[in-house]
């Protein structure tokens, strides 16, 4: 069973990530693309977190005595995530703003017909 | 003693003093730019003596540094923010009226953070700072290939923006599993105990980094959004792009390839994508009659010649390699600034609309000329030196798969050769409409293409104006022993 504690999370990450990169690959409604980045994006934090998990952990502060140090949290990967989120709203805002200016110029979001630039 | 932060803290904080700047003043706010720039080159021409002797490590919020997020300035550092810095400085002085509409106070906010971005990639020596710093640049790339809003930029940004989310995210990934392994994101830290690990489980962090920085590297399958990008932006961005973020994706991925994983193993396969990449840049760019888009896939091209360079690891190739970057540096900057001008008064990307255009744009098409020949490597400019220094590593390296490869690297100098010469034919060999609108460009555009055009030639006559620092900053490169001494003691 710790077995699958343990890596339940990591499956569950990378299947995030993995959907997300389908989503991208495959889909052709430039909003469906956005939203598969989103998850994308989604997964990779979630694996961030994994990396520094412990199970029945606490939050890494001596708050009271006889905390035991090994049963703490590891902090740096939270504070990866919330600078990564942060990123990923950046992205994900400019992302869906130029997906607004695209529709207006070609009236479609259809990726397969926006082909003006090419090789 | 100067502090390298300043590098860093001072253009961020100008940055966004812009936008306020610009409700008193739109003038003033144009300004700020050059000004930031301008601080930043001078600082890091102070610093470059001090580097040459002992790289200059800063911890920041005062602990030490596996614990903190430290800037290392070394030759390396240092070299590719003077660099960044004086490029910079230059086409920031031509867009002043090179960028006339639009949102202009975002322009310029968003041009300054991209530099910012690109300094800090190339200080910093803690490996998530540099995914921060990368993402800050690349953020505000995509949005400056959207500036001018029309159909090709709005379509160029997406693709842009998707590949380069997807590169962000694998680079994450990769730093993930390097923390998950080691507990630290020191980048010296994680080179110091690099060995201890099994190989697959250094080898998988390893391909989802190289792979992610490669997206905005622009190194071979993984640069399909390049050439849209490049000719798509207005043309002070195209010369920014060109000349100084994909240096900066190659910087990104040698620091991690030498130094973080010491890989030699490797280093073949790189060199073999490099030249293939070198091939196809120019392959690409001989088809073309657009110029921007030319010009981008001769950027594709140098970027394989820089990373074939860098990959054969000996310290006449790197700093052969390092050579490169100046040159492509200058000469791709001069070239977009003098296209940029061009295009403006024309109103046309094709080249043959530029027929005749040498007599009555003439220090433009001088500049123009001047990057091209450079480009080519043709003697008494900075490209000459530049690639007979990587040819002589070559030979002298003695392999003969490098040989070979070096061959082939002239075959696509042939190919370079003749579509930029079909350009300057263009130039000043067709008779063209004597038309009055194209007069020469503005004084104000005039400067940095001529102080470039000196920079091109300065260097390339005296080529050890600047091989000291290439030297050193080489051996930083292939030292990692130093580096990791330097930094954790």
């Amino acid at each position: 069973m710790s077995v699958l504690h343990n890596y339940a999370y990591y499956a569950g990450a990378f299947g995030l990530i993995f959907i997300g990169l389908y989503v991208i690959l495959t889909k052709h409604n430039l909003i469906k693309v956005i939203i598969g980045l989103g998850i994308l994006e989604t997964g990779v934090n979630l694996f961030l977190i994994c990396v520094g998990y412990t199970r029945n952990g606490t939050a890494p502060i001596f708050s009271r005595a006889g905390l035991d140090a090994e049963l703490m949290v590891d902090p740096v990967p939270q504070a990866l995530v919330l600078t990564a989120i942060v990123i990923g709203v950046a992205v994900l805002a400019l992302a869906l703003s130029l997906a607004i200016r695209l529709y207006h110029h070609y009236g479609t979001l259809n990726l397969r017909e926006i082909r003006e630039q090419k090789w | 003693m100067v502090n390298p932060v300043l590098l860093i803290a001072v253009p961020l904080a100008l940055a966004f003093a812009i936008p306020v700047l610009s409700l008193f003043s739109s003038r003033a706010a144009k300004l700020v730019p050059p000004i930031a720039l301008s601080f930043n080159l001078v600082l890091s021409l102070l610093l470059l003596p001090k580097v040459l002797e002992n790289p200059v490590i800063v911890s920041i919020g005062g602990w030490q540094p596996p614990f903190c997020i430290n800037l290392v300035a070394g030759p390396v550092g240092v070299l590719f923010s003077a660099i960044i810095s004086l490029a910079g400085l230059l086409v920031s002085v031509y867009a002043v009226d090179y960028i006339k509409e639009g949102a202009t106070e975002k322009y310029h906010t968003l041009y300054l953070l991209l530099l910012t971005g690109a300094t800090g990639v190339v200080l910093t020596g803690d490996i998530f700072n540099l995914f921060v710093f990368f993402e800050i640049l690349c953020i505000s790339s995509y949005a400056l290939v959207a500036y001018k809003g029309d159909r090709a930029g709005i379509e160029s940004a997406v693709k842009y923006l998707i590949q380069g989310a997807v590169g962000s995210s694998l680079l994450l990934i990769g730093i993930g599993l390097l923390y998950g392994q080691f507990g630290t994101l020191n980048m010296a830290d994680i080179a110091q105990h690099i060995e201890s690990v099994g190989r697959i489980s250094v080898f998988v962090p390893m391909v989802l980094i190289i792979t992610g920085l490669g997206v905005e590297a622009a190194i071979f399958p993984l640069n399909a959004w390049l050439p849209d990008a490049h000719s798509s932006a207005p043309s002070s961005i195209s010369a920014i792009l060109s000349g100084i973020a994909i240096e900066v994706g190659v910087y990104a991925v040698v620091r991690v390839l030498f130094t973080i994983f010491g890989a030699s193993s490797i280093l073949l396969f790189v060199a073999c994508v490099g030249m293939l990449t070198l091939l196809i840049g120019e392959l690409c760019a001989f088809s073309q009659n657009n110029i921007k888009r030319m010009l981008a896939y001769s950027s594709i091209g140098q970027i394989g010649l820089i990373v074939f360079a860098l990959a054969m690891a000996t310290s006449y190739a790197v700093t052969g390699g390092l050579f490169q970057v100046v040159s492509h540096t200058l000469a791709k900057a001069l070239l977009f600034l003098a296209a940029g001008y061009m295009i403006y008064r024309t109103g046309s990307l094709d080249i043959s609309a530029l027929e005749g255009i040498g007599k009555t744009m003439p220090l433009t098409s001088l500049g123009f000329a001047v990057g091209a020949f450079s480009l080519i490597g043709l003697p008494p400019f900075v490209g000459f030196p530049s690639k007979f220094l990587i040819v002589r590593a070559a030979l002298a390296s003695g392999k003969s798969l490098f040989i070979v490869l070096i061959g082939l690297a002239l075959l696509a100098a042939v190919i370079e050769g003749a579509y930029f010469l079909r350009v300057v034919q263009v130039l000043y060999f067709k008779a063209g409409k004597n038309n009055p609108e194209r007069k020469e460009a503005p004084v104000v555009a005039l400067i940095p293409i001529v102080i470039f055009m000196i920079l091109i030639i300065a260097i390339g006559i005296y080529p050890k104006l600047i091989t000291g620092v290439l030297n050193s900053a080489a051996s930083e490169l292939l030292n990692r022993m130093d580096y990791i001494k330097s930094v954790v003691g």
